[in-house]
């Protein structure tokens, strides 16, 4: 997008279009990283104790794929997000309608305009609550199981690094592919 | 004739000053595999201490499971007797070892030569070593419980995300 066709937006319309993009704010991008590293890093105890991997001398290779494992599960809640967003926007719109509108009745002064920018921004920030959580869970879900599933029963005869970098790097390079669906 | 004789009287004389056990008195303690998890065989070990009110201790054998198995000294009036069981056929419970002395344990191999049951073999005292069982590892494994786990929860995960962008 160039600056001159950005100036032609008024604020309200650069923050609606904001609200609908696929960019997140500083704040969400601080909590899918911040979840996302817990996440990828809760499996090298899986691999350090039940595994064995020395931790030690394995530091490297649990440094190196955890930070891969974050950006992928990242960009996958990231992408999960934005799917998500705008169906439980649609899905939510008219209970948010209803409950706002009877709130905001009583307001005499406040011009249609104004209620359903309210309503509106009320919408956005309830799917963007909802989306980002769903996000996250079914995310995070999806990596633990397949992660388990692919160490104990998928890769078990390979040697414990191989098996934890397959295992990890595989999970969430799957999960952030299947975040760039529509569904 | 007179060889015969002569044979029979060194087995008679034998019999008459060989070391016989009167009022034998058993006291035991035992010893079983507690953990099968990384053995492959149980092991069973009987400590008993054999007093003979007239003091005189024969050799002794053992009998269990229908073999016929060696007894060690292991002290003065101490005996011990193990063996091991392969854990598929061990069977918790009470094990009856019988401790034969020499005309049983002649009684008991003449009873194994010809195929016979050796609860005709009378013993000298009887040891029971109780086998409460091992310890095989968990019923359920971890991995499988925490596997079942997250598949219940990725399946929430999933029935949620479908009902919403349904």
């Amino acid at each position: 997008m160039s600056k001159s066709q950005n100036k032609g937006f008024t604020k309200e319309e650069e923050l609606l279009l904001q609200d609908f993009s696929r960019n997140v704010s500083t704040k969400s991008s601080a909590l899918f990283y911040g979840n996302a590293l817990i996440v990828s890093a809760v499996p090298i105890w899986l691999f350090w104790r039940i595994h064995l991997i020395d931790i030690y001398s394995s530091l490297v290779l649990f440094v190196v794929v955890t930070s891969i494992a974050t950006y992928l599960l990242a960009l996958a809640y990231k992408n999960t997000k934005f799917t998500l967003k705008h169906k439980i926007a649609v899905k939510r719109e008219e209970a948010v309608t209803r409950d706002l509108s009877k709130k905001l009745s009583e307001d005499k002064k406040m011009s249609k305009k104004e209620k359903d920018e309210r309503i509106l921004w009320k919408k956005n920030e309830v799917a963007d609550f909802e989306a980002t959580t769903l996000s996250i869970f079914y995310n995070n879900a999806l990596f633990l199981t397949i992660v388990i599933i692919s160490s104990f029963y998928l890769l078990p005869s390979f040697t414990p690094p191989v098996n934890y970098t397959v295992s990890i790097g595989a999970t969430a390079g799957l999960l952030a592919l299947l975040s760039t669906g529509s569904q | 004739m007179f060889r015969s004789f002569i044979i029979a009287s060194i087995f008679a004389f034998s019999a008459v000053f060989c070391e016989t056990c009167t009022k034998p008195e058993v006291t035991s303690t035992s010893f079983t595999t507690q953990d099968a998890t990384i053995v492959t065989n149980i092991a069973y070990i009987a400590d008993f201490t054999l007093k003979c009110s007239n003091g005189q201790v024969p050799p002794l054998y053992a009998e269990v499971n229908g073999n016929i198995v060696p007894v060690s000294v292991v002290g003065p009036n101490q005996y011990q007797i193990s063996w091991t069981e392969d854990i598929k056929t061990a069977r918790s419970g009470d094990k009856l070892v019988r401790v034969l002395d020499e005309d049983g344990f002649a009684a008991a191999r003449k009873a194994l030569r010809s195929g016979e049951d050796l609860s005709g073999v009378s013993s000298i005292a009887d040891v029971v070593i109780n086998y409460p069982g091992a310890y095989n590892g968990p019923w359920l494994k971890s991995e499988l419980l925490a596997t079942l786990v997250s598949l219940v929860v990725a399946y929430f995960a999933i029935s949620f995300k479908l009902k919403v962008t349904a």
